[in-house]
Formats: C-alpha cells, structure tokens, sequence
C-alpha cells in the first residue's frame, strides 16, 4: 500500500519511519549518519546547540546566579550581625572584616559575569562549512509567528498475541487483506479517522491521525475491534514513531541559492523533485522546501522537534526572501 | 539524468530512488545543475547549424548567436520564477525555440514549437509548450515597458521580433515591469478592496487626459512563481482545535459498527466462494 502515491519512491519514504512496518521498502529514511550535531546557521546565537538546549542552559545559569545570589544575602547578613555585635568594639577591625568579607564576593560575582553568552564559546568546534551568513543576526526569542500543523501521526503497538487475519478479514466490516498483495490486514475507522495494518504476529501499525492524543486512541480502538474478534488483545509498547507537519511562509524561495549556500544539509535536484531536501541535523528533521514557500516537516518523534526545525530554518528562508 | 536514463534503458523513477540512496549513503557531494552548462550540452544536440535536406536553407541558424541569446532567455526565465522547482530541459527547449525563432522572424514565425523539435531531431518535452507560453507572457510584459514597443500592441506572435531588443536591456526592463511579490502574498487579499477604490477615483480623474490614457504602461505585475499566481486547487481549512486526550473510553456500540453481523458473514463467505468458483466454469458459446 502506498500512503503517499503524490509523491515519486524515493520521497515516499520520507514517511516511513525506520523500523516501522509499512508496506515497500523505505527508500529514504529521515534518519541520517551524520555526527557533528549541526543546526543551521544564519543566527550568530547557536553555533552549535539547539535552541532547546540553549534554554536549558540558561536555566542551569539563571540557578546559579539564584544560588550565587541568595550565598551573597546570607553573607551580608552575617557581616550585618557581626558589625552591630562589633559596634562596641574599634572602627578599624569592622572596617578590615567588611572589607575581608566582600572580597569573597567580587570573586563570586565575577564568575557571574564571565559566564559564557550563548553564541560566543560553543561547547564543541564549530562547524567546518563554509557558509557565510546571509541574514543579519537575529536574537533567539524572536520567533516567526507561524506554526507548523501536524498532518500525520505515525505510531505503532504491540498487541501482544498472535492474529489470524483471515478471521479478522472475514468479521470486520472495515478491513482488507490480500497476502498475495501485502501480509497484513488494513482497517480503517472513521473517527480518529485513521488506517491501520495488523500484522499476524500481533503488531499494528497506525496512521492518519493529527495529533498525538488522536492516534493513541484511534491505536485503542483498533485494539478494541481485535478483542471483539475473540482475540486476547492488549495495548503494549504504544509508540509513536514519525510526526509529519507543514506550514506555509508565505514568500517564494530562490532554491537555487539555498543549495549553494547549503550545500552539506541540501539537495535539490529539480529533474527528480520539485522541491528542496534539507536534513537537518539538530533536530533531526527532514524538511521539503518547494518554491511556493510551503515547508514539509517530518522525522519528528515529539512535537517540540517539528517546532525547533521550523524555528531554525525560517531565518535561513528569510535570507532568500528579496535576490532581485 | 534524462539522457542517463537513455543511455541505460531505465524508467526515470527508479534511477531517481537509486541515485538518491547512493548519494546518502556514500555521502557525496553532488554539485548543483549548472544551468548555462546544460544549456550548452543540450544546444549542441540540435540538428540546425547545418543545411541538410531535412532543414529547410531558411531555418539553418549559427550556433554561437543561437548559444548566446538562448542563455540570456534562460538567464531571464530563472530571473522571474520559471525555473524553480521545475524540469530544467522543457525551459531551455522553449528558450531555444524563441531565440532561434527571434534570430529570423520572417521566415520562421510559422514554424511550430513541436516542427522545430522534430527538425532539429531532438524530442520535445511536454511541458515545453506551456513554459513558452509563460516565457512569452514575460516578454509581452516587459514589452509594455519599452517606449517604442507601446504603442505597437503587441502579442505572443509578434513579440518575438523585438526579443532582441527586450534582452538587450532585460534588466531593467524586469525591474520596472514587476514588483517584488515576496512581501506582498500576505497582502494580497486586501489589495483588491483597497484597488477598487483606487481605481474609482482615478477613473474619474483620468477621464480629462484621453489618449493618453491609452498609452500609459500597466501597472508592474507581481513577480512571483506561477504557482503562487494561480489561484489554490483546494482549500485547506484548518482543523478545529482537538480535545481529544487519548485516554477516553470507547463505547461498545462504537466498535460494534465495525462488526459483521453472523448474517453479512456468511453472505461475504457464500460470495467468496462464488467468486472462486466463477473462473472454473466454461464460458457459454
């Protein structure tokens, strides 16, 4: 069964998770063997971290600082007690135990400042392609307004016992099987409307929802169907296992620019495919940029990565807004 | 790719899914279509730089000035959108078409974009046609734009006598016969309500100047992929907002519609075996 029959074999594949059991061979998978935890560059902030790590950084500094700060209040009220139980005595030793006692702050405070900013000292070496940027820095909170809108939810579970699937076939109102075609049994229900293939070894496979929520409970309902069939049925191991989404910047893309300048993460050959084929490492997304300025996201496991590879790359996209 | 195709007798889909794959496995470093080498490699390829009996005296033309303006309608093709994101062969067998026609109008403006193909010995692309005419819709464009092309009116024929004139002085032509559309898809909408207002009050104003009028150059088009031009196939409305949270129960009723009752089973079973029994019986005379 072909899920995407728009597309030629080898974008079809861009859907199919590895391991997942679809139909063909997956002739492209969006994982890639890449290992130098690159994310795209036309902002001088992330060098070489993605923006949800940057954020966790930040946090772990922010602590710090808070640590940092609340030793420097506990100290000053030391130094407070101590000085009115001192009043009493001579101004000279006050004066030499404030000023003993505030050295170890500056000290303290100066590792406070010294802290790396992001962007300036990455953790690891920065990256050895040659792009140069083409857009102006852009700060890291400013985001593009546009969000990406899942399309497709992939999952799979284990349904923990073995199926026959001409019983299934035979029974269900909502299914097809043709082994001589494909060995698996394809049930549809309409609410979430989704697909399924139920594999004879109790393994399902589901497809079609929009949401996280929806394909686990379209998974449960399928589950629900193969238990009214007679079958001990349970609901192990739910995973999902690709999220594909797209979104629409709304300007065209001079894709041919795009390739030149990134050349390590595209591929854009228009005798083959309309559209350009960006893997990014961090995340690992596998983005479709076509012409029109609509972007197809896919690779995800968790939504959050469909959210960062939109984030990284539209910056990149602005830069070949205007090339006339 | 397509002449590799050629050469090996496969179909275009699976030299595509293999080429790919190699390229990701292997980690190569494939260097992007150079449009202007492909243009010279595929010019080449045309039987038309020399007489023969099949190529009339008349349609016999020098390769260099055909090489030459052939990449200049290219050169503009990619400038406005017509290249991007499409098969690069079916743009240069138009471009090359239109400079060759250009080259001698007189003699050659009654020949066919599919006669020149097949003169030249060369196959014609089927998309080639349309990019003509989006090619030609350009150059028209760009006609309005030039002081001494105004007044003369013209159209998809009788432009190609002036494309030497209009690649001559292409670029600020383009510049001044569209405007960047890049910012303006999300206005675009809104333009119509705020043109037709526009439009009323300067009718009113316009009507004094009288032949003039006639005589001023439209107004620059959007420069913008076909694409983005054409008006969508289908909307995409946007999903209601879900609330679903996976974890609700399912009523018995609800997967009981997807049950076959005992009696649709044993009609689906009866109809089975009727459908395997059918070949087995002798068709009548």
């Amino acid at each position: 069964m072909d899920q995407n029959n728009s597309l030629p074999p080898y974008a079809q594949g861009l859907a199919s998770p590895q391991g997942a059991m679809t139909p063909g061979i997956p002739i492209f998978s969006p994982m890639m063997p890449y290992g130098t935890g690159l994310t795209p560059q036309p902002i001088q902030n992330t060098n070489s971290l993605s923006i949800l790590e940057e954020q966790q950084r930040q946090q772990q500094q922010q602590q710090q600082q808070q640590q940092q700060q609340q030793q420097q209040q506990q100290q000053q009220q030391q130094q407070q007690a101590v000085a009115a139980a001192a009043v009493q005595q001579s101004t000279s030793q006050q004066a030499t135990q404030g000023t003993s006692g505030q050295a170890p702050q500056l000290f303290h405070s100066q590792t406070l400042t010294t802290a790396p900013l992001p962007g300036t000292t990455p953790l690891y070496p920065s990256p050895m392609t040659p792009m140069t940027p083409i857009t102006p820095a852009t700060p890291a909170s400013e985001s593009s307004g546009i969000v990406p809108q899942l399309q497709n939810i992939v999952s799979t579970v284990n349904l923990g016992c073995k199926l026959d699937l001409k019983t299934i076939a035979l029974r269900a109102r909502n299914a097809e099987y043709n082994p001589k075609r494909f060995a698996a049994v394809i049930m549809r229900i309409r609410e979430p409307r989704t697909t399924a293939l139920i594999f004879s070894s109790g393994k399902m496979v589901c497809t079609g929802a929009k949401s996280e929520e929806q394909s686990r409970l379209a998974a449960r309902k399928y589950a629900r169907v193969v238990q009214k069939l007679g079958f001990p049925a349970k609901f192990l191991d739910f995973k999902i296992q690709n999220m594909v989404g797209s979104c629409d910047v709304k300007f065209p893309i001079r894709l041919e620019g795009l390739v030149l300048t990134h050349q390590q993460f595209s591929s854009y050959e228009p005798e083959l495919f309309p559209g350009l084929i960006y893997r990014m490492i961090k995340p690992r997304i596998v983005l479709l940029i076509f012409v029109s300025g609509k972007v197809v996201l896919t690779g995800a496991k968790v939504r959050a990565e469909i959210y960062e590879a939109f984030e990284n790359i539209y910056p990149i996209l602005k830069g070949f807004r205007k090339t006339t | 790719m397509g002449a590799i195709c050629t050469l090996l007798y496969v179909d275009l889909d699976v030299f595509s899914s293999t080429y790919m794959q190699i390229v990701k496995l292997l980690g190569l470093d494939v260097p992007s279509l150079c449009l202007a080498e492909l243009v010279k490699t595929y010019c080449n390829s045309f039987k038309l730089f020399e007489a023969s009996p099949s190529v009339p005296a008349k349609y016999v033309e020098d390769k260099e000035k055909m090489l030459s303006r052939t990449l200049q309608l290219v050169e503009l093709a990619s400038e406005t959108w017509l290249v991007t994101g499409r098969h690069p062969l079916p743009v240069i067998t138009a471009a090359t078409f239109l400079a060759w026609q250009s080259l001698q109008p007189a003699y050659r403006l009654s020949c066919s974009l599919a006669r020149f193909c097949k003169l030249a010995n060369v196959d014609l692309p089927y998309p080639a046609s349309s990019r003509l005419q989006e090619l030609l819709a350009v150059l028209l464009r760009m006609a309005e734009h030039l002081a001494w092309l105004r007044v003369l009116r013209l159209d998809k024929r009788s432009v190609v006598k002036h494309i030497g004139d209009l690649l001559q002085h292409r670029h600020s032509l383009v510049r001044s016969a569209f405007r960047d559309g890049t910012g303006e898809v999300e206005t675009l909408e809104k333009e119509p309500l705020g043109q037709g207002q526009g439009q009323g009050e300067g009718e009113v104003g316009n009507n004094s100047l009288g032949l003039l009028q006639g005589k001023r150059p439209a107004s620059p088009a959007l420069l913008l992929p076909p694409c983005m031009l054409k008006p969508p196939k289908r909307t995409c409305p946007t999903p209601p907002v879900s609330t679903v949270t996976g974890e609700e129960d399912i009523s018995d009723s609800e997967i009981e519609q997807y049950l076959r009752t005992p009696q649709e089973v044993r009609d689906f079973q009866r109809a089975q075996a009727a459908k395997q029994a059918a070949p087995s019986v002798a068709n009548p005379p």
